[in-house]
């Protein structure tokens, strides 16, 4: 605050930065401390955002789908099973092939996660939807192919990596490509001794830790758990039942969207 | 990729069933540890583990540097894993890129703790020198030399004892009138500053073959895997990261299950790895 001021050149990254943070340990301080303090958006800790989701935005890819949580907008396309490269070794299961990019215009600073975190953001995002998916779809019933998940952040709104987690398997429902369940996941952070859902960019900024999960309702599996920040026993325990939770009702609602897409087609 | 006939691999998963492994282990039994410090005279802190046919090296390298816009108050700390071909030739090219990111992503998950810095090996407001210009940048490089499985495991306990290692140069700061400038840092290179480690975490991978779970597995027993959970856990028996590998899905129970059993299990490494410490500093 103190260069801006004194030498009077306009430098909005250094103002924007100490007028964000402001806000930030504000926000910290009541989500740490209150149980019913409203967020930003209105929600109660235990509340997802709003959502909506479509199949089939994309004529041209064989499964596609779209995916709004409040502010963050990502869209799935799937591709295949086709030929695998020539290059590939033969392999008598299928192979999946993930992809996860931001657009330049996702996040506040423009590129923030398409350039300068070029090498880990993307390619972290794109190698923890492979393992997320790969215990889900049946990848003997296409051996020799390939099929090609894209997924692209349209806005970035916080609680990016679940969103594109249950959008793709949505995606790969519409592909028709064969799965033993859809794979929904939901992230919480915590604050304190609070637990938070489905987390805003704000809230992820600035939490002290996060647990991600993605599980399939139907097998009653959890294909993925990944944690940060300090917790203990009991804690992880109550998060991820938490997830868990909310992805099964997730996944109601995506196996409704599914039937009726498929009898809008019929 | 291990090359298994399918005696052998009766052989390991049978073994694994009746909690008697292939090199006479236990099933919750590491292998024997051997730890050396100061390894690299260029590094402010290094280290070298052994674990059984596994051997990693860490080195961390402290550098000046700026603090973010969005944390003036805090240094900065960067882990990298370098996953060298000697060490196995799947390692060669291209194919050593996509692991070695893996292996780094997860020891950031499991080193660096939350956004806010709760459960975190090192206190970042530690490594600030001036407010909001400088900083201690902390380079954290992970040196693969020969891999026999549980890669994760060695290279965390590698930080751990290469960060109990790591001396910091003191640093004077000459305070000037004007505040925008520049202050004149001068370094010491008489005087260090060591670390407090002792909320360093220690990472337990359980690696789930068939019905049961088994620390420390090599790579033939990796090979047999269905899915891995590795679990971070400090001092305190908190839970610090927490990442998955395999493609099988888990039963939610199981989870639990395994969190309880790598906690147990990480308290004992860390009292193991401690005394190591402490033998390899008075050997030095």
């Amino acid at each position: 605050m103190s260069a801006a001021a004194t030498t009077g050149t306009y430098s909005p990254a250094a103002a924007a930065g100490e007028k964000r943070r402001e806000r930030k340990e504000e926000l910290r301080r009541h989500l740490a401390e209150d149980a019913d303090w409203p967020r930003a958006d209105g929600r109660s800790f235990h509340d997802c955002r709003p959502a909506f989701m479509q199949t089939g935005p994309t004529t041209a890819a064989s499964g596609s789908a779209y995916a709004e949580f409040g502010k963050t907008k990502v869209i799935v396309s799937v591709f295949g099973p086709r030929e695998s490269k020539k290059a590939m070794m033969y392999s008598d299961i299928g192979r999946l092939n993930c992809n996860v990019s931001y657009t330049t215009f996702a996040t506040p600073i423009r590129g923030q996660f398409a350039f300068s975190f070029q090498g880990t953001d993307n390619k972290e995002y794109s190698a923890m939807l492979h393992k997320t998916l790969e215990g889900a779809v049946m990848l003997h019933t296409f051996p020799k192919t390939t099929v090609d998940v894209f997924a692209l952040v349209l806005e970035s709104g916080g609680s990016d990596l679940p969103i594109i987690i249950s959008c793709a398997s949505l995606a790969l429902a519409d592909a028709g490509i064969m799965m033993y369940d859809l794979v929904t996941s939901v992230s919480v952070s915590c604050f304190g001794k609070n637990i938070i859902i489905d987390p805003t960019s704000d809230e992820e900024a600035w939490q002290d830790g996060s647990l991600l999960v993605a599980y399939m309702p139907a097998r009653k599996e959890i294909t993925q758990l990944t944690l940060t920040g300090e917790w203990s026993d009991g804690k992880i325990t109550n998060a991820v039942e938490l997830c868990m939770d909310a992805c099964s009702k997730l996944c109601d609602i995506l196996r409704e969207l599914l039937k009726d897409a498929s009898s809008l087609a019929e | 990729m291990v090359g298994l006939s399918v005696g052998e691999k009766h052989f390991i998963r049978g073994g694994i069933a009746q909690d008697l492994r292939a090199d006479g282990r236990r099933r919750l039994q590491f292998r024997a540890i051997s730890v050396e410090t100061g390894v690299i005279p260029q590094a402010n802190g290094s280290a070298r583990v052994r674990l059984g046919a596994t051997e990693v090296i860490a080195s961390v390298k402290a550098e000046l540097g700026k603090p973010s816009i969005l944390h003036p108050d805090k240094g900065k700390v960067s882990i990298f894993v370098d996953c060298s071909p000697t060490a196995a030739p799947m390692f060669e090219g291209r194919g050593s890129e996509e692991f070695s990111a893996e292996l780094s992503v997860a020891l950031q998950r499991c080193l660096l703790g939350g956004k806010s810095g709760a459960g975190a090996a090192i206190d970042l407001s530690s490594l600030i020198v001036v407010d909001g210009k400088v900083c201690w940048d902390l380079y954290i490089d992970g040196l693969v030399v020969s891999s026999d499985g549980n890669l994760l495991d060695a290279l965390a306990a590698a930080i751990k004892v290469a960060l109990s290692d790591t001396g910091i140069p003191k640093v004077n700061v000459s305070l000037s009138a004007a505040t925008d400038e520049e202050p004149e840092v001068d370094v010491s290179d008489e005087e260090f500053l060591q670390f407090d480690t002792s909320s360093v975490p220690v990472i337990v991978t359980l690696t789930k073959v068939g019905k049961h779970y088994i620390v420390d597995a090599t790579s033939e027993e990796e090979s047999q895997m269905s899915s891995a959970v590795s679990v971070s856990v400090n001092r305190h028996g908190q839970i610090c990261g927490l990442t998955k590998r395999g493609g099988a899905g888990l039963d939610p129970s199981v989870v639990f299950d395994m969190i309880s059993v790598a906690k147990h299990v990480g308290q004992q490494f860390i009292s193991v790895l401690d005394s190591e410490i402490a033998a390899a500093e008075a050997a030095e």
